[in-house]
């Protein structure tokens, strides 16, 4: 078509305003990109902290053990259900655990403590149990020379016991079947700092928790770690209707007083990125009419030697419309780059932070087709909303008005 | 088949004494001297098990929705303060026992070889699994201090309701005491919350002679607000005063010795 | 100044222009102002909610109690204590409190929780306690009166009016110790943590139960005048308090989560400054270069005939700065006015999944003295700088050159 001959060939022509035009548009592209990254991965970045420190995307109990926990709420069949977890494409990977509250001996004191049986080989791809071990090494599942099972203990347990790497550690609590539950462990490794939210835990290998609490092959947890954290709500939707006779919840619901406070920042963020869309709009904007308005003497001679109006306004408006779309094509050969980077290396903090044993180093932001595609449109979107009006505007004027503008 | 042991003849007399002076004393309110009877009927109940030393077998049966648990033990007591019960079966808890001096309570455990003293705050733990709490073993001897009785009889059976006093510390509303006449044993115990409906019962049955004293062997303790919860015991063998019982038993020494 | 008359006039000469460059940085400066303020509301927000239902803004205990809320860790001298923080001017208010694990029993079932003995005076003006009850009444001082989690009292199967016993281990001598309460309220703080775990009384009577005399306290919790002082370790109280013995930490200290999480999102919005900046600032080189580029032949003339580059620089430095200061007035009422809304009414959007007592969901926009004297500041500067490319372009053109273009 002649026009999109003419628009593309004007372009080239006036160079240093397209230019202008050009570097000013692909720059809020590129700010938009990194602004929605950053919000995007600081919110997802909490999610995945808190998610995979233990909770995992979503979680399955029998009945309401949520709400009220209770010994007998047990997982009757967990290798079935595990088989048939494995089998789902969603999840990337599943753990089992057993829970039981009891009291801690060493040989001079005693505590109450928290018992956490774990599958430590599912759990090492589930949670961040392994990363969290401070000193002693992440136990093993088998009995040692003298017939006793490993412990992990929190190093707060440490402390009130007394007791380290090597040492005794004896529990007590209840069994399933109602009798007393009672037991020598040896601890061979010990979790976190004095600070940390396990620090009165004692984790056990799965077998050893079942065998302590006379529940034989049963369990209390599923937890579940699915490829996409998005998929949270619906893949518990679906396994729930699956799995009948259990409970089947999304990590928003597990952890629903994190999750509350998470919505209250993504609040924030989503005015902030409200702001920050509105902000490239005005500079479109303000391009767009700049250079639109700047040419009025321009196509006021066109139309002395007879354009069409019409023909002017689609003309101004493919130009504006071609300009922008080369314009953030420009921005987005920069910006994958630097969101590449962004989302693999992020910026170092100044102090990095321990959330409970693990450390986060570095403020990393999110890479994702919205990330890309959303600014792209919107800025494709606006200068062309921008230009039509304006263009029309440009093409009524009468050619010598226009022509003794500036 | 049975005779009644002296002690109830002796009782049978006191009541009678007793009776003869509530009529002739009418003008006193026949709650103060129904309280006193009311005393002594409980304490003796209380001292039906134990007279002044007691060592017993018994058969614990643990029903839940979840599971039934059967254990065996044997006990020996001196009075209401001080007893000592060792579990025989099943296997896994074999050696486990139990050992209570007034208001304290130890517990030693062999596969750990360790004695546990009952902190407070598994004082209202169940004991091993049961229905009965540590703290009911505990606890049975300040009945008649803490609350105000009052006593009711039928032909067959009195009934004593135990209503706690203001400043006792007790989860309990009321609670009932159910004593057949005839032989002075127990036959029931009912508490209840402050809205007076039962929330659990202890229930006394299958009379049977013991050293010569008529008791129920079979307790069965159901709570009522739990659906298929109930824990049962059967005395296998009782005997009163027997010579091997003596206060070395009740020390944490024996308490973690060998078996 | 000849330069800076000059460039007033030239502002008009392209009126167009230039409002359009003022919309721009005057609505940049307006952003500025109003994320700001919408940031500071969201983390006094987060605080409070931290603070506010039962934490406090600041603690004193007894060093070591923290570590596993030793029941037999406690403050002696509670009295001059008191006098010390009755005392301070930095304080609205402090009160005590006393707590223990123990053992809930109702007359239907048993459940381990927490303890805590409150004094139902002052706790009203620290915690929000008195507001969460839901059914019954608040503690009145007497000393059966017991408030309970509504999920504990589910738990419990209990009502106003039932029994409550007790029991739990004395401070220090850790004998057994059993106390009769009845429930005169339920409470719902909308928190699972807190509904499920605990129960309150009046702290004459949690020290009777436990066994400890009227000096003997597990913790002050503090209430500043001035919310900000809690976050400042060097404040005066904290020197005085703190010893061996004593230790006193406002909730940024103690909270080491929140501090975090705090100071991700200072960095994050330091980082939104930036982006905004940035679109600022490429706005205004754009149209600097356009008014240059529209005068070109005017500079190459005024060259030629002897115009300085330096003193041409400077009057495009000047037209900047004259935009930047209209704009920035301009900016600073705009941005007022933006947070004079969001500071009434909030920013609460969509549905609110939860609320509750703990949670408040809504955030409302703070003022602040330097969005309004060092941003402006700011945008000023930031307009002269992305003039300078400009302006050094124009002092350098080529007469020459520049008398050549035409149109």
């Amino acid at each position: 078509m002649l026009l999109l001959k003419l628009a593309f060939r004007n372009i080239f022509r006036q160079r240093r305003r397209s230019l202008l035009t050009a570097i000013s548009m692909a720059g809020g592209y590129i700010l938009c990109t990194f602004s929605f990254s950053l919000s995007e991965g600081s919110y997802n970045n909490a999610i995945s902290f808190f998610t995979l420190d233990h909770t995992g995307h979503v979680q399955i109990h029998k009945e309401d053990y949520l709400q009220r926990p209770k010994i007998h709420k047990t997982i009757d069949d967990p290798e079935q259900l595990s088989e048939i977890l494995d089998s789902r494409e969603d999840i990337a990977a599943h753990t089992l655990r057993v829970f039981a509250p009891g009291i801690a001996y060493s040989d001079t004191d005693n505590s109450p403590a928290q018992i956490i049986g774990v599958d430590l080989e599912r759990e090492r791809t589930t949670s961040t149990l392994e990363q969290k071990v401070s000193s002693g090494s992440y136990i093993g599942s088998d009995l040692d020379s003298d017939g006793y099972y490993s412990a992990m203990i929190g190093a707060g347990l440490a402390n009130s016991l007394n007791i380290g790497l090597g040492d005794e550690l004896i529990l007590i609590s209840q069994g399933a079947d109602g009798s007393v539950a009672n037991d020598i462990y040896i601890v061979n490794g010990i979790i976190g700092n004095r600070d940390s939210p396990d620090r009165n835990t004692v984790f056990l290998p799965l077998v050893a928790a079942q065998e302590f609490l006379s529940m034989y092959g049963r369990v209390h947890e599923v937890s579940i770690l699915l490829n996409d954290e998005g998929d949270s709500r619906s893949e518990a939707s679906l396994l729930q209707e699956e799995l009948q006779d259990l409970s089947v919840a999304p990590w928003q619901v597990v952890e629903s007083t994190f999750y509350q406070s998470m919505q209250t920042d993504k609040q924030g963020n989503n005015f902030s990125m409200g702001v920050i869309v509105f902000l490239v709009f005005v500079g479109v904007l303000n391009t767009v009419l700049m250079s639109v308005l700047e040419r009025t003497r321009e196509f006021g001679v066109l139309k002395a030697i007879g354009s069409r109006p019409t023909k002017i306004a689609l003309m101004i408006t493919l130009e504006t419309g071609l300009l922008a779309s080369l314009s953030v094509l420009m921005g987005l050969l920069i910006s994958l780059p630097l969101i590449g980077w962004f989302t693999a290396v992020g910026f170092e903090l100044a102090q990095p932070m321990d959330v409970g044993g693990i450390v986060m180093s570095h403020m990393t932001g999110e890479m994702s087709f919205y990330v890309f595609a959303i600014p792209l449109a919107l800025i494709v979107l606006f200068a062309l909303l921008i230009s039509i009006p304006t263009g029309i505007r440009a093409a009524r004027i009468s050619p010598t008005e226009a022509m003794r503008s500036t | 088949m049975e005779s009644l042991a002296s002690n109830g003849h002796s009782h049978h007399q006191l009541k009678a004494g007793l009776t003869c002076s509530v009529l002739f004393l009418c003008l006193f309110s026949i709650q103060v001297s129904g309280a006193e009877r009311a005393i002594e009927i409980i304490d003796e109940m209380e001292a039906l098990y134990q007279g002044a030393s007691s060592s017993a077998t018994m058969t614990m049966i643990v029903e839940t929705p979840q599971f039934e648990r059967t254990m065996e033990m044997e006990a020996s007591s001196i009075g209401t303060e001080k007893s000592f019960i060792r579990i025989l079966s099943p296997r896994k808890d074999r050696g486990i026992a139990t050992l209570k001096l007034d208001m304290e309570m130890w517990n030693f455990l062999p596969k750990i070889n360790r004695v546990i003293k009952v902190p407070p705050s598994m004082m209202m733990g169940s004991w091993m699994g049961s229905d009965f709490t540590n703290d009911d073993l505990v606890k049975q001897t300040t009945l008649t201090d803490e609350y105000s009785l009052t006593l009711e009889e039928t032909d067959e059976q009195y009934a004593i309701i135990l209503v706690p006093k203001e400043e006792t510390v007790t989860v309990w509303g009321k609670i009932d005491y159910i004593v057949n006449k005839e032989y002075m044993v127990p036959v029931a115990q009912n508490f209840y919350d402050d809205n007076g409906e039962i929330i659990r019962k202890l229930e006394f049955s299958e009379l049977r002679d013991f050293s010569g004293r008529m008791i129920p062997s079979r307790l069965e303790m159901i709570p009522m607000n739990k659906e298929g919860n109930k824990t049962i015991i059967i005395y296998d063998e009782l005997k009163f005063d027997p010579p091997e019982v003596d206060e070395s038993i009740f020390t944490l020494r024996n308490l973690r010795s060998r078996f | 100044m000849l330069t800076l008359k000059l460039a007033f006039r030239n502002l008009f000469r392209n009126i167009r222009r230039t409002i359009l460059t003022v919309m721009l940085i005057s609505l940049s400066l307006a952003a500025l102002i109003a994320v700001d303020g919408i940031m500071r509301g969201m983390l006094t927000l987060m605080v409070e909610n931290v603070t506010s239902t039962i934490f406090g803004e600041a603690q004193i205990h007894r060093v070591g109690f923290r570590e596993n809320m030793d029941v037999d860790i406690y403050l002696e001298n509670s009295n001059e204590l008191e006098q010390t923080l009755q005392q301070d001017a930095s304080l609205e208010s402090y009160t005590p409190r006393v707590m223990s694990g123990a053992m809930i029993s109702s007359s239907y079932n048993v459940s381990a929780g927490l303890l805590y003995g409150v004094d139902a005076d002052r706790e009203r003006t620290i915690s929000k306690l008195a507001q969460a009850v839901v059914r019954g009444e608040y503690l009145s001082g007497a000393d059966s009166e017991l408030l309970i989690g509504h999920t504990m009292a589910d738990l419990l199967e209990v009502d106003l009016g039932d029994r409550i016993v007790l029991t739990l281990s004395e401070a220090g001598s850790g004998e057994l110790a059993q106390a009769l309460y009845r429930i005169s309220g339920i409470v719902d703080f909308g928190m699972r943590e807190l509904d499920d775990n605990f129960v309150f009384v009046n702290i004459s009577s949690a020290r009777q139960t436990l066994g400890m005399s009227d000096q003997q306290t597990h913790e002050f919790v503090l209430k500043f005048v001035n919310s900000e002082d809690a976050e400042n370790p060097d404040l005066s109280i904290f020197q005085q308090l703190n010893d061996e013995e004593v230790e006193a930490l406002g909730w940024l200290e103690l909270n080491e989560q929140l501090g975090l999480i705090i100071e991700l999102s200072s960095f994050t919005s330091l980082i939104v400054g930036l982006i905004l900046f940035f679109l600022a600032s490429l706005g205004v080189i754009n149209s600097m270069f356009m008014s240059i580029y529209e005068r070109i032949y005017e500079f190459g003339v005024i060259k030629a005939i002897g115009t300085r580059p330096a003193a041409i620089s400077l009057l495009i430095l000047f037209e900047a700065l004259l935009i930047a200061l209209i704009s920035s007035i301009l900016g600073i009422i705009l941005g007022y006015l933006l947070g004079l809304y969001t500071s009434n009414y909030g920013i609460g959007m969509g549905e609110m999944e939860f609320s509750g007592i703990a949670i408040n969901n809504n955030i409302f926009s703070e003022f602040h003295i330097s969005q309004f004297t060092q941003f402006p500041v700011y945008v000023v500067l930031l307009t002269i700088v992305a003039a300078i490319y400009p302006a050094r372009f124009a002092a350098k053109i080529i007469p020459s050159d520049a008398l050549q273009r035409s149109l």
